[in-house]
């Protein structure tokens, strides 16, 4: 198993492949499932995005139970169908995609964790945007959770991506150095360019900590999402267009675990410090579970 | 040997939200327990720690533990409602708040305790990240045991007069990549770690010739 961003792309160059397809070879030997069962796990995975997408998508929308969160997907399809707008409509599809499934995760509907639940938007929200950008076939699109899937494996194992020990920066900052990557591969770049991608999409998000409002995967996870799929979007266009992290992508995850480490624990999932301390944060927290958390 | 194994470790799992470390994470530890105890328990207790102290209630921690002592999978629906579920089924449910460090050294920490028909079983694990749990702690057939464990591993409590089979029969599974043996008073577990999740034919080979073995994927 390769264990290095760096290790990947060597193994990329030298079997002149791309990731996907030394990453399926590598799930085969780790797991001894057949290809055949990995592309069917894939697809299912797939389904199930698709699926949230679409539900907070159409008719009246999805709400979580605390009444926080919701109805914004659809705002944004409105929005977006109905105006010209400043990001641009097609951008905005995967702003819409990523607040869609994170509707739905708070909602406690069903979603695909990538790489986790919190963050569960982001590589969707790039996905199902380039799906239409790019007219992604069926095979292209699984290939993108391959690829998405090796690189979050590499930051899992050399850091964190649980809010809890690292942060946000290891939920959304993983899912969008991850969908990046994928994003660039999609799109023909090289191995080289995807790890250039993970390198400026995790550079940008670092430090970013984990403050929920009451403890609740809601305020600030859903739009966080959101900008987890458009800065994928954007370093993987500064890939492509041959822009370079002078920190090559292996020392920003580590860095990223360092900082990690070092955030205190009020903004690693415990709902006390940052957004989740502030007065009107507090309230919330008072008027869902009628008492402070301390 | 890597934390993370499969890319399906990272898409995944299918889950009902909101959290893959405080929900599908929760469920797991709890599933293990449902797992070892193998009956249906009279009380069970959970001690949360930390992070799972401070938003079990935001995170629905409470019904995702409970629906993995129940047996539930994770994208149950059903699982929303396992709180009700297990008090109807005549099962005492108890939550605590501790207020001091996980004794594991993991913000997302919760102990369970499971009493009933004679057995008493304590789970203590924590949640890592996007599902994936490890379990450091465990009473298990009167056995104290401290590992550094992530899934997949065995349990095998001993039987000192099939030891030397049950030893012989380890050294052909070539899945076993650490054997770790604990002992109090006449009680004693193996704890079998193992490379990778056995497949189906491997698994259903391991109770055969182990009946006792309790198999803990990841």
């Amino acid at each position: 198993m390769y264990k290095t961003i760096k290790d990947l792309v060597t193994s990329c160059q030298q079997q002149q492949k791309p990731i996907w397809q030394i990453v399926l070879a590598a799930e085969q030997e780790q797991t001894e499932a057949s290809e055949t069962e990995i592309w069917q796990q894939l697809a299912k995975r797939y389904e199930v995005m698709q699926a949230a997408i679409r539900r907070a998508t159409t008719g009246d929308g999805v709400y979580s139970p605390t009444g926080l969160t919701g109805g914004e997907a659809l705002k944004i399809k409105k929005y977006r169908a109905s105006q010209p707008t400043l990001a641009g409509g097609a951008l905005l599809q995967a702003v819409e995609n990523a607040v869609a499934t994170n509707e739905v995760n708070a909602a406690m509907g069903k979603i695909c964790a990538t790489p986790t639940a919190g963050s569960s938007g982001t590589v969707p929200g790039v996905l199902f945007y380039l799906k239409d950008r790019l007219q992604l076939k069926q095979d292209q699109r699984l290939k993108f959770l391959l690829t998405s899937g090796a690189i979050g494996l590499i930051i899992a194992n050399n850091a964190m991506i649980a809010g809890a020990t690292g942060g946000c920066q290891a939920e959304v900052g993983s899912a969008s150095a991850m969908a990046a990557a994928a994003a660039v591969e999609a799109a023909g770049g090289t191995a080289e360019q995807s790890s250039q991608a993970v390198a400026i999409a995790m550079s940008n998000l670092l430090g970013l900590v984990c403050d929920p409002i009451a403890g609740l995967v809601e305020i600030p996870c859903v739009k966080r999402n959101a900008i987890g799929a458009v800065n994928a979007i954007i370093a993987a266009d500064l890939a492509l267009a041959g822009c370079i992290s002078k920190i090559p992508a292996d020392e920003v995850i580590g860095a990223m675990a360092d900082i990690g480490r070092k955030l205190p624990r009020e903004v690693r999932e415990t709902g006390l410090g940052g957004l989740a301390g502030t007065p009107t944060g507090q309230q919330i927290q008072i008027k869902i579970f009628g008492k402070k958390l301390d | 040997m890597e934390q993370y194994q499969s890319i399906f470790d990272i898409i995944g799992p299918i889950m009902i939200g909101p959290s893959s470390s405080h929900t599908a994470g929760a469920l797991a530890i709890g599933h293990v327990a449902y797992q070892l105890f193998n009956g249906q328990p009279e009380k069970v207790t959970i001690h949360y720690y930390e992070s799972f102290a401070a938003t079990h209630r935001g995170h629905g921690t409470d019904f995702a533990i409970v629906a993995g002592i129940l047996g539930l999978g994770y994208s149950d629906f059903k699982i929303v409602s396992s709180v009700k579920l297990a008090q109807e089924r005549g099962i005492h449910v108890n939550f605590i708040e501790e207020s001091q460090a996980s004794p594991i050294g993991h913000p997302n920490t919760a102990f369970i305790e499971m009493t009933g028909s004679q057995k008493k079983l304590m789970v203590g694990g924590c949640s890592v990240g996007g599902g994936k749990i490890e379990i450091r702690q465990l009473l298990y057939h009167n056995c104290q045991i401290k590992i550094n464990g992530f899934l997949p591993f065995a349990l095998c409590p001993l039987d000192p007069q099939y030891l030397k089979v049950q030893q012989q029969v380890w050294k052909k599974i070539g899945l076993i990549r650490q054997i770790k043996i604990f002992h109090q008073q006449s009680a004693a577990v193996a704890v079998l770690f193992l490379s990778r999740n056995p497949t189906a034919a491997e698994s259903q080979h391991l109770q055969q010739i182990l009946p006792q073995i309790t198999i803990l994927q990841g």
